[in-house]
């Protein structure tokens, strides 16, 4: 098995000093691959994403990226090197244009002008509609196209890993469906993507690998195939999730 | 149109795009830090003593004074957000307690100016030829329109470097989504102490030309400065700063025009009913929205 892009060993992360949140979770992800991290409300799915991104202290433990220990790098720092964050609450900036908005993408590399320019290009012709849109303000447009726009300013970064919590929620299924198909081409690509997902099968259906966590803790983790039709991983998992995954 | 009226409004017009400057750094500091900054009459005040300085010591023109006092101001502001701000996020209520903070910078500023400045009333002693200009039943002091035409140049600059800049892009853009700008990787910190440096490098330009439109100033009058930044600000909408333009002209023309019907005194409240009429009916100001909040 290859070496993981980005890892988190052994994390303990509290809020408020003494709210312990995480208690020494350990995730690795790889390049090329959708890791997925599952659990019931209050697992601490989406604080794990955030202590990927730097944005919660560290109590104990350490993040990894490329194997390099990067525990006191803070976000902008992390989003210079390639890590890409969208999180489940809108991160628009409501009243400015999508130009706007995917300019202020390209904070870390603004004085390169033409890469700037070349990076925005790129991103419109993935997302044509966000070029049809480009002088509206996001505020103007739909749940759907708001994620594009996160998503595209994410992908501004060329990043090698991207973070997303909970992407298609509130969306429509149909449009959701979409966002798993893209979730999945970025691995396809060669990204190592972390996905935090309420949808246990549609996680579990693009996921190569599965961490499933509990109160704060790793609970179990395992392969797709280990979650495949009537694995014993699979039955646990629907059994003490409460959840009908079919 | 009576000439009266049209001189009011004229005055109006100089006074609200002076005001508008104060609510202006009032609101970008307030809108990107969430620092309610009591303070900042004060550095008004301060700027003035600066350009009168500058004047008295070297020689140099208040409208020359304006880019020395500006990058002044900014600098020492800019460094000074270190030493202040920073700390307040561990307070349970880091609103609050930046109120207070600046409550006390802004007595402890008036205090430090009365010992340096006394008490003393002061005034630039600028002049400039002719002293009136008339225009149709308008009568205009020279001084007054130039200083017009600085402050709109300084609000084409703010609105250029806000609207047209990579800085104050970000700068609108953290005033709309704090916790947003980290992900693009923007130093939330560094953003924040140009910000403050912005606030009060425009307060201090702004003293310069309360200096030249006012007959006088002295250590005690920072108070109302702020009192009219925080109208015009609630008026035009909360960390809006353009808004507080809007609100300001619209305040400062409601005041002159009522003075010419009414004392003074009247006229001051015809200026606040305005405001206060502004929140019953739009309470997030003429340009807020709550959605930035």
């Amino acid at each position: 098995m290859s070496s993981p892009t980005m890892a988190i060993k052994d994390v303990t992360v509290a809020y408020h000093g003494d709210i312990t949140i995480l208690n020494k979770v350990s995730i690795e992800a790889r390049a090329g691959q959708v890791t997925g991290i599952i659990g019931p409300n209050g697992a601490g799915k989406s604080t794990a994403l955030k202590t990927f991104f730097g944005l919660l202290p560290l109590r104990s433990g350490s993040v990894t990226l490329h194997g390099r220990d990067i525990s006191r790098q803070k976000p902008h720092d992390r989003a210079g090197e390639g890590v890409a964050f969208v999180p489940q609450h809108r991160s628009l900036f409501a009243d400015l244009s999508v130009e706007d908005n995917l300019v202020l993408g390209c904070w870390v590399f603004r004085h390169d002008k033409a890469r700037v320019r070349r990076r925005i290009d790129a991103i419109y012709d993935r997302f044509p509609i966000l070029r049809d849109k480009r002088n509206d303000p996001v505020s103007s447009m739909s749940g759907g196209q708001q994620r594009f726009v996160e998503f595209g300013r994410a992908l501004l970064l060329e990043p090698s890993v991207i973070l997303l919590d909970e992407p298609t929620a509130m969306l429509a299924p149909k449009i959701s469906r979409e966002f798993y198909t893209l979730i999945r081409s970025f691995a396809d690509e060669g990204m190592t993507v972390i996905l935090v997902d309420q949808n246990v099968r549609r996680c579990a259906e693009i996921s190569d690998h599965l961490y499933i966590l509990e109160l704060g803790r790793n609970k179990a983790d395992g392969s797709r195939e280990q979650f495949q039709e009537g694995s014993a991983l699979r039955d646990m998992v629907a059994a003490w999730m409460d959840y009908k995954i079919d | 149109m009576s000439g009266l009226l049209l001189q009011g409004i004229i005055n109006g017009l100089i006074m609200g795009v002076i005001y508008g400057l104060i609510g202006a750094g009032l609101n970008i500091v307030f809108g990107v830090l969430r620092v309610v900054n009591f303070a900042h009459g004060e550095f008004v005040i301060l700027g003035a003593y600066f350009a009168w300085f500058l004047l008295q010591a070297l020689g140099i023109q208040p409208f020359l004074a304006m880019p020395l006092t500006f990058a002044v101001f900014f600098g020492v502001s800019y460094l000074l957000y270190f030493v202040l701000i920073p700390p307040l996020a561990k307070a349970d209520d880091p609103e609050i307690s930046s109120l207070l903070l600046m409550f006390g910078v802004s007595i402890s500023m008036g205090a430090l100016m009365l010992l340096v400045f006394d008490a003393d009333a002061r005034s630039l002693s600028f002049e400039m030829e002719p002293v009136f200009l008339t225009f149709g039943p308008v009568v205009v002091p020279t001084v007054r329109l130039v200083a017009l035409a600085a402050a709109l140049m300084i609000v084409a600059g703010l609105a250029y470097f806000l609207y047209r800049t990579h800085t104050g892009k970000a700068l609108r853009a953290i005033i709309m989504n704090r916790d947003a700008v980290r992900i693009v990787g923007i130093k939330v910190e560094q953003l924040s102490a140009i910000a403050f440096g912005l606030g009060i490098g425009l307060a201090g330009v702004t003293g310069i030309l309360t200096a030249l439109v006012f007959p006088s100033f002295s250590p005690f009058v920072g108070a109302d400065y702020t009192l009219i930044g925080f109208v015009v600000i609630v008026l035009g909408g909360l960390g809006h700063p353009i808004g507080a333009m809007l609100g300001a002209i619209l305040f400062a023309v409601t005041e002159q025009v009522a003075s010419i019907y009414f004392n003074p005194s009247i006229a001051t409240i015809c200026g606040f009913v305005l405001m206060v009429a502004t929140i019953f009916v739009r309470p997030t100001g003429l340009l807020g929205r709550q959605a930035l909040r």
